[in-house]
């Protein structure tokens, strides 16, 4: 039943953020017509979706949401007076965080999974379209990066106490890491900048020409980053183990 | 099987940065029993209680419950199982309803009792549906306890069980740790309340800085401690301490001894040394508690006064 306590605590939020990024995917796509009207250049509709949401507006907001949801844990419960009775019940530390962990992280597949719906659906509803391929790929690319910000997060929540503390600072890591990515010899592995690997921007696997997702996703990146967040994840969970509560 | 002692500890000891909170400490509680565990704020109390528990590791020594040892995480799993505890801040989730918690709570129970819990649930008048962070201090403290309480646990932790509680439910929960030995649930429990602790404990824990004061039954306080007033014609004598003489304290003619044990020949002693009005009475856990822990609280000023003086 841990996981129904971690339901419960993830849930306001999960929903919130999911009809968030839902009724901005609708926005997106019922505004199609007077924001391509005013755009700089010509775009198809293809181009105008992954512009207007997988390249801006979505994506920041899912990486948002995916810090948000990090955030929590057994020090936030510390904070709120609830630890104690966490702590009472016959269960490991470890299980308390990974289950955690892990209702957190479906949280995260959830909004990232909203515009495979969202968009195909209110697309068809005004006479275009948008394959609900794309909107797979890019879901697998969402739970990749998602994963990291969020591993991070939690992390952070489980090092420092506060309930806003890791959002807070989770944030600005994010922002720096996005500078860095302008050194040039970053800039030089691709492959490092998360920001472009959940968008398709200047990959392998991306046709810029069509904004279309054109080849097999780069799985071993993937893996990489979903062996990141785990690692962050049981960091988090061995910090937690010793300490006084 | 339940071991003789649910509760041992030898030498556990808890610091905090350069503060000790837990010094040394053996105590020993005995099955089926009710242990009232006395002591002031920052006494040490909570620390003892949450490294019985598994929340905060010891600095050193050992402790066991139930047979097993509180320093293995796996262990402390075991020793959660077989135990309930209702802690002092009686923190619980907010966001979920009184049902809610329940089947929460129950779900890593085997033992759990669900006719006691409804018995609990009506006795308490607590609202199944309503939210735990919309429920009044007191009430949260009767959910806290039926959750404790709807299991027949081998050991009932309780730390300031009635804070929050209005006279009535003082009473229902007063009665309800007193019939707990009786299915085989030993209680120990921390309180402010002395009067409380003297009416249901069986044992006394007392301890202050981290170390135990009073470790005696209930029964043999009451048969054992003494108050006797020595009261002289001239300026009190100097006594000697001699066995079962706890406190003395001397004010111009009169002298008072809090006596653990023989007081017969304490007060012979006395009328040896030229008493001419000699009381015996017999004295209350509140009185050997403010005695205790004032005692220490006056050598601590004399210490901190005296360290002063040689500082100028």
């Amino acid at each position: 039943m841990l996981w129904y306590k971690s339901f419960r605590e993830l849930r306001t939020v999960t929903l919130v953020g999911a009809a968030a990024m839902a009724a901005a995917c609708l926005f997106v796509v019922f505004y199609q017509q007077p924001m391509r009207a005013t755009a700089d250049v010509p775009m198809t509709y293809i181009a105008y979706i992954w512009k207007s949401i997988y390249n801006s507006l979505g994506t920041d907001m899912f990486l948002i949401l995916s810090v948000i949801l990090g955030s929590g844990g057994l020090l936030q419960e510390r904070a709120q007076g609830t630890s104690g009775f966490t702590l009472a019940l016959p269960v490991s530390r470890r299980h308390i965080v990974i289950t955690r962990a892990v209702m957190g992280y479906c949280s995260v597949l959830i909004i990232a999974a909203v515009p495979i719906f969202a968009v195909p659906m209110a697309s068809h509803f005004i006479g275009e379209y948008y394959p609900v391929a794309q909107t797979c790929g890019f879901f697998a690319l969402w739970a990749a990066g998602g994963a990291v910000f969020y591993g991070l997060t939690f992390l952070l929540a489980h090092r420092l106490e506060g309930d806003y503390i890791a959002v807070l600072v989770a944030i600005p890591s994010f922002m720096l890491y996005g500078a860095l990515l302008n050194l040039p010899w970053l800039a030089r592995l691709p492959m490092l900048n998360i920001f472009h690997v959940i968008n398709g921007e200047d990959m392998p696997f991306f046709n810029e020409a069509q904004h279309l997702l054109a080849a097999p996703l780069p799985l071993l990146t993937l893996t990489v980053m979903f062996a990141v967040s785990a690692t962050f994840i049981l960091l988090a969970a061995r910090r937690i183990e010793p300490l006084d509560f | 099987m339940i071991p003789e002692r649910v509760i041992q500890t030898s030498e556990l000891t808890k610091n905090y940065g350069s503060f000790r909170a837990v010094d040394h400490l053996n105590l020993s509680v005995r099955a089926e029993r009710i242990t009232g565990f006395l002591g002031r704020n920052g006494a040490g109390k909570s620390s003892t209680i949450k490294m019985l528990l598994g929340m905060i590791q010891p600095s050193s020594g050992s402790g066991v419950v139930l047979g097993y040892r509180i320093d293995d995480p796996k262990q402390s799993i075991e020793i959660r199982r077989r135990i309930a505890y209702v802690g002092e801040d009686k923190g619980l989730y907010g966001y979920m309803t009184v049902a809610e918690l329940i089947r929460f709570t129950r779900s890593f129970y085997r033992d759990w009792q669900p006719d006691i819990e409804r018995r609990l649930l009506a006795e308490y008048r607590l609202p199944p549906n309503r939210k735990v962070k919309a429920l009044s201090k007191g009430m949260r403290t009767k959910l806290a306890l039926l959750l404790a309480l709807s299991r027949r646990p081998a050991l009932l932790i309780l730390d300031e069980p009635t804070e929050g509680l209005d006279p009535v439910s003082i009473e229902e929960l007063l009665q309800t740790l007193v019939s707990a030995p009786a299915n085989g649930t030993t209680v120990f429990f921390s309180s402010h309340q002395l009067s409380e602790v003297e009416r249901i404990a069986d044992d006394i824990l007392m301890i202050d800085r981290g170390c135990v004061v009073l470790d005696m039954s209930l029964e043999q306080i009451r048969e054992n401690y003494r108050r006797i007033s020595l009261g002289f014609s001239n300026p009190a004598p100097q006594l000697q301490s001699i066995l079962g003489v706890e406190k003395m304290r001397s004010e111009g003619r009169q002298i008072t001894i809090l006596a653990s044990s023989n007081a017969d020949a304490i007060a012979q002693m006395g009328r040896d040394r030229g008493a001419v009005d000699i009381d015996v009475s017999p004295v209350n856990l509140r009185e050997i508690f403010l005695e205790t822990v004032q005692e220490r609280n006056r050598q601590d000023q004399q210490q901190h006064l005296e360290r002063e003086d040689a500082l100028v």
